[in-house]
């Protein structure tokens, strides 16, 4: 590789993830201890996390080490693979947990949902890139149609994290882009109606129940209500310094729910208090911030628009999920990057930065 | 922190200019590419909202409210168990156990671990022989008392088979346990039932009155168990248990430990008690020993009786309902809690209130059988009357006519206000609850209870213990006692150590109950109550057979006898005694409902309780000197000062 693309690398970008993912895996360590009659048990999150992360190094130096413009030729096609294969899943999908989701391909299973998430920001990146002046009608409503006929097919699954997710990150990526006036104007009025057409007709009734349950936790204390009375409780619990490390109590007690996946960060609240989380939604920030910078630095409009879908990707998936577990937003199932456990989200999470890096190594680059 | 302002300069520039000599295939872009300014601000304005936010939203929670979370994880963690205190014992006089405590089995459910409620209860009844309904029905009123995770007592006193039987089978069942209680345990049944009462599960308002009980505590519900209930329950203690979310049990600190109730010792002696049930002889009527000098109560009995065992783990509707509606009314103490017209044993009281009055013992009247006042004839109960009559002979013949006139001279506001001031018509003050007051009618009495004026035959009536007048055998007791004891009104006591105590004195000089002493002695002696008469004792009695229902006699109408009566027509029958030996005063009061003449029914029970009193019981001191150092020194002065005011 050459050496001055390695001297391009945003290192401050690099050193956040680091930090994140290793305070992740720490934090995962501790939410695996399971406090019994006779001291701590362990399960094996963490080791599992890591050997994750190691696989997800190497996909990130993969996805680091071809030009990023490629992509743009790759946007239409993997745009089409991704959604033969969502229509796949309502035919051959399996079914988990009353939802089908996910696709068998004979040794691995994959979601066709994850994948969607890539192609529709890859294809977003390539659309919006043709042109640098605010969307008009013609062109916001193309660049809608790339994520809202993946979304439609996802919703119906059904999956309304990872389908508000992509209208997000879509949202954030033509906002940044820039809209006319009156577009932008139309389309904040629309938002109530939208709002109201996906209450009825959109959502399922569990998730009806948990927005209701979200207002007003206290309704239903032992049910859905539960896992936020106790998130809560987790996080307010560690007050200024935290219970230490491997000290908290409402997670190795098990009242706790899902604390290696969505309620990761309240294990993390508990332990190291105000003074932590404040640590953590700064390095949170400094890692947007890295993002962000690489967008602006970009030097072509692809490879910036690219990166600012990255920054939404993470961007909504850090403030859904922390705004769920500290009772700002409803209980959605969606992971916080680097501190909840999962390896295909980690694998995706270090792709995506493979991208990032990938445009800010070349921003001085042209190839012919 | 990533510096978001780096432009390319010309070192960048030189560089990239550099690698493309190189390397002719990387080239600088030329086309120079400026992020939209709005998008920047954009992105930095999410940025920092998201900070700003989140930070106030973790000071909120972990700083303002961190305490109030930290209290609610403390909750969440930390249990309290408490630890059942011991309910005192309580002993009659020599220290023979009344109630105790036995082990008893329960089962407990913790419905937050109860995946299916409906089919464990259905189970819970199925082991128990309890209706499901019931179950349920237990179950719907007690949730709502326990906090969640607090086991929920469902049934109680489980059979030890039972026990076995659940024990092998409730692995399948979780949230349920099996949980050892104490209950209450009566050895006595029936023989102390309306004394020690009974306990049962605290009830809403129980709770509600008394922050320490909980729900499935035993309380007091009547009786000493009720009164003594502060002495008696003791302390319970506290485990703080850590538990996970799923209620295991991780650890028990003792953070309090429990303090079992006081063991209180009666005044009571088990065995006279026995005797005199035994004299009673399944009568309805009761018997009350007392002492004169302290007001300590020897034995007090009621009968019929119920088992207060029946009452100790619940009692069933059955058992309930069968005690509720017997026509005998064996729930009632009748020595505190019925009330009948004293009959002859009134005159007791008409006596110290004549030579109060001013009527000398010497006072004759004649006594022909009958007196007419206006239409109506009042009789004597001897048809041919008793001729001239004195206080003293009209006392040990029980003379009606010589009280019927001597009343009329005094009028019933004298009457009245001489037995108020001896105690009757209002409480003795006894530790058991609903003691009745008894009646002492007046004019302004009669007057708010029929609107009418008092009629003079009516004071006739009163000065016979006949009419309105009610008292309850305990009062007179409390009242032949102050006789003896210089006039003195005791608390009467069932507590050994309680201390003596006045409520009130018989506004007569020491002369005067002298006369009524020795009157009583002389009837002990050769008038009514000759059956109680003994050679060894001091002895003293008066009978009274009080009229039920007002016989319309004309005159020529044979008297009925006992036996030929209704039962529930025949006269009660009263005797009032005392018997005094080896420095021992003891006051003995039988009254047996519908038991006919005080002499012939009453009198052979109190007969039969001074025989077990001064010959049978092994405790009787055999002389004066013994009772004297045995006695405690109080009631010594007691004795003395009688004597000197005698």
């Amino acid at each position: 590789m050459d050496k001055r693309l390695f001297s391009h690398i945003n290192w401050g970008l690099l050193a956040c993830m680091c930090i994140l993912f290793l305070a992740g895996v720490g934090n995962l360590y501790s939410a695996s201890g399971t406090r019994l009659e006779d001291g701590l048990a362990f399960s094996d999150f963490y080791q599992r996390q890591l050997v994750w992360g190691g696989l997800a190094l190497i996909g990130m130096i993969g996805a680091m080490s071809f030009d990023y413009r490629r992509l743009r030729n790759l946007a239409w096609p993997f745009f089409w693979i991704t959604l033969i294969l969502l229509l796949l899943v309502p035919i051959m999908g399996k079914t988990v947990y009353g939802a089908k989701r996910w696709l068998s391909l004979g040794l691995m299973s994959i979601q066709p949902s994850e994948l969607a998430k890539l192609s529709v920001l890859i294809l977003a990146a390539r659309i919006l890139a043709r042109d640098g002046s605010p969307l008009g009608w013609k062109d916001f409503i193309s660049v809608l149609a790339v994520g809202l006929v993946p979304a439609a097919l996802i919703i119906i699954q059904p999956d309304l994290g990872t389908t508000m997710l992509i209208l997000l990150i879509l949202g954030g990526m033509i906002l940044f882009h820039g809209v006319r006036g009156y577009v932008l104007k139309t389309c904040l009025l629309a938002a109530p109606v939208a709002g109201l057409f996906m209450w009825f007709v959109g959502m399922k009734d569990y998730q009806r129940q948990r927005i209701l349950t979200f207002l007003d936790p206290s309704n239903d204390p032992r049910g859905s209500g539960y896992h936020i009375l106790q998130s809560r409780i987790a996080i307010g619990s560690g007050e200024i310094w935290g219970k230490g490390y491997g000290e908290g109590t409402q997670s190795q007690l098990r009242f706790l729910p899902e604390r290696h996946s969505d309620f990761a960060v309240a294990v993390f609240g508990e332990e190291w208090g105000f003074v932590g989380c404040v640590a953590l939604v700064t390095l949170y920030c400094l890692f947007l911030l890295a993002i962000f910078s690489t967008a602006v630095l970009a030097k072509d409009r692809f490879g910036s628009m690219l990166v600012v879908g990255v920054f939404f990707y993470f961007f909504w998936q850090i403030t859904i999920n922390m705004g769920m577990v500290i009772g700002l937003m409803p209980v959605v199932g969606i992971p916080l990057p680097f501190m909840s456990y999962g390896g295909s989200a980690t694998m995706v999470n270090f792709l995506l930065l493979g991208i990032v890096l990938n445009v800010s190594m070349r921003r001085f680059m042209f190839k012919v | 922190m990533p510096d978001i302002k780096i432009m390319n300069n010309e070192d960048d520039a030189k560089k990239a200019l550099k690698s493309r000599e190189r390397n002719p295939k990387i080239q600088v872009e030329n086309e120079g590419y400026q992020p939209p300014r709005s998008g920047m601000i954009f992105l930095q304005a999410m940025i920092g909202i998201f900070f700003f936010i989140f930070v106030v939203r973790f000071w909120y929670l972990q700083v303002h409210r961190g305490e109030e979370f930290s209290r609610q994880a403390q909750e969440n963690r930390l249990r309290q168990e408490r630890i059942f205190a011991p309910r005192g014992r309580i002993l009659d006089y020599g220290g023979k156990v009344l109630a105790d405590n036995r082990i008893a089995y329960g089962l407990e459910l913790v419905r937050e671990d109860c995946p299916d409620l409906p089919a464990t209860l259905a189970q819970i009844a199925s082991w128990s022989g309890i209706p499901l309904a019931s179950v349920q029905e237990k179950y719907q009123q007690d949730k709502a008392r326990v906090k969640p995770f607090e086991p929920l007592l469902l049934i109680t006193d489980i059979d030890f088979d039972l026990v076995a039987k659940i024990e092998s089978e409730i692995h399948a069942w979780p949230g349920l346990e099996i949980v050892v209680r104490t209950k209450r345990n009566y050895p006595e049944n029936e023989l102390f039932a309306h004394i020690l009462g009974y306990v049962g599960d605290a009830n809403e308002q129980e709770m509600a009155n008394d922050k320490s009980i909980d729900l499935g505590d035993l309380v007091g519900k009547q009786g000493l168990e009720l009164r003594l209930e502060k002495d008696l329950r003791g302390q319970k203690g506290l485990y703080d248990v850590e538990v996970d979310a799923h209620a295991r049990i991780l650890g028990k600190n003792l953070r309090l430990e429990p303090k079992g109730g006081e063991e209180v010792r009666l005044s009571l002696n088990r065995d006279l008690q026995q005797a005199c049930w035994d004299a009673l002889n399944g009568e309805a009527g009761c018997v009350v020993v007392m002492e004169s000098d302290t007001g300590k109560l020897r034995a007090l009995v009621t009968s019929p009786a119920y088992d207060n065992n029946l009452f100790a783990g619940g009692i069933s509707r059955r058992n309930w309902e069968a005690l509720r509606t017997n026509n005998r009314f064996p729930l009632q103490n009748r020595v505190i809690q019925s009330v009948y017209p004293p009959g002859s044993v009134w005159k007791l009281l008409m006596a110290a209130m004549l030579l109060e009055n001013g009527v000398s013992p010497h006072d004759t009247i004649h006594c022909g059988g009958q007196v007419r006042l206006g239409k109506q004839i009042f009789r004597c109960w001897r048809k041919g009357g008793h001729g001239g009559m004195n206080l003293e002979s009209a006392l040990v013949h029980s003379c009606d006519v010589y009280f019927y006139l001597m009343a009329q001279r005094m009028g019933i506001d004298k009457i009245e206000s001489f037995a108020r001031a001896s105690g009757f018509g209002s409480q003795t003050g006894i530790d058991l609850p609903h003691e009745k007051a008894g009646l002492v009618p007046s004019r302004e009495w009669k007057k708010r209870r029929f609107k009418r004026a008092w009629a003079r035959g009516e004071t006739f009536n009163v000065s016979i213990g006949q009419g309105y007048t009610l008292v309850t055998p305990v009062q007179m007791t409390v009242y032949v006692a102050a006789m003896l004891n210089g006039g003195d009104l005791l608390k009467p006591q069932l507590v050994e150590n309680a201390p003596r105590e006045v409520r009130g004195r018989v506004p007569a000089q020491a002369k005067t109950l002298q006369f009524v002493v020795n009157a009583m002695r002389k009837t002990a002696a050769s008038g009514t109550a000759r059956i109680v008469g003994r050679k060894d004792a001091d002895m003293g009695g008066k009978t009274g057979t009080a009229q039920v229902v007002k016989l319309k006699m004309k005159s020529g109408d044979r008297r009925l006898k006992t036996h030929e009566m209704e039962y529930s027509q025949r006269d009660h029958a009263w005797i009032a005694t005392f018997g005094q030996k080896n420095g021992k005063s003891y006051v003995v009061v039988v009254m047996v409902e519908h038991g006919g003449g005080g002499s012939t029914v009453a009198g052979p029970v109190a007969k039969k309780v001074y025989q077990y009193l001064f010959d049978q019981d092994p405790n009787f001191p055999a002389s004066a000197e013994a009772a004297v150092e045995d006695a405690a020194a109080p009631v010594a002065t007691r004795i003395g000062r009688v004597q000197s005011n005698g």
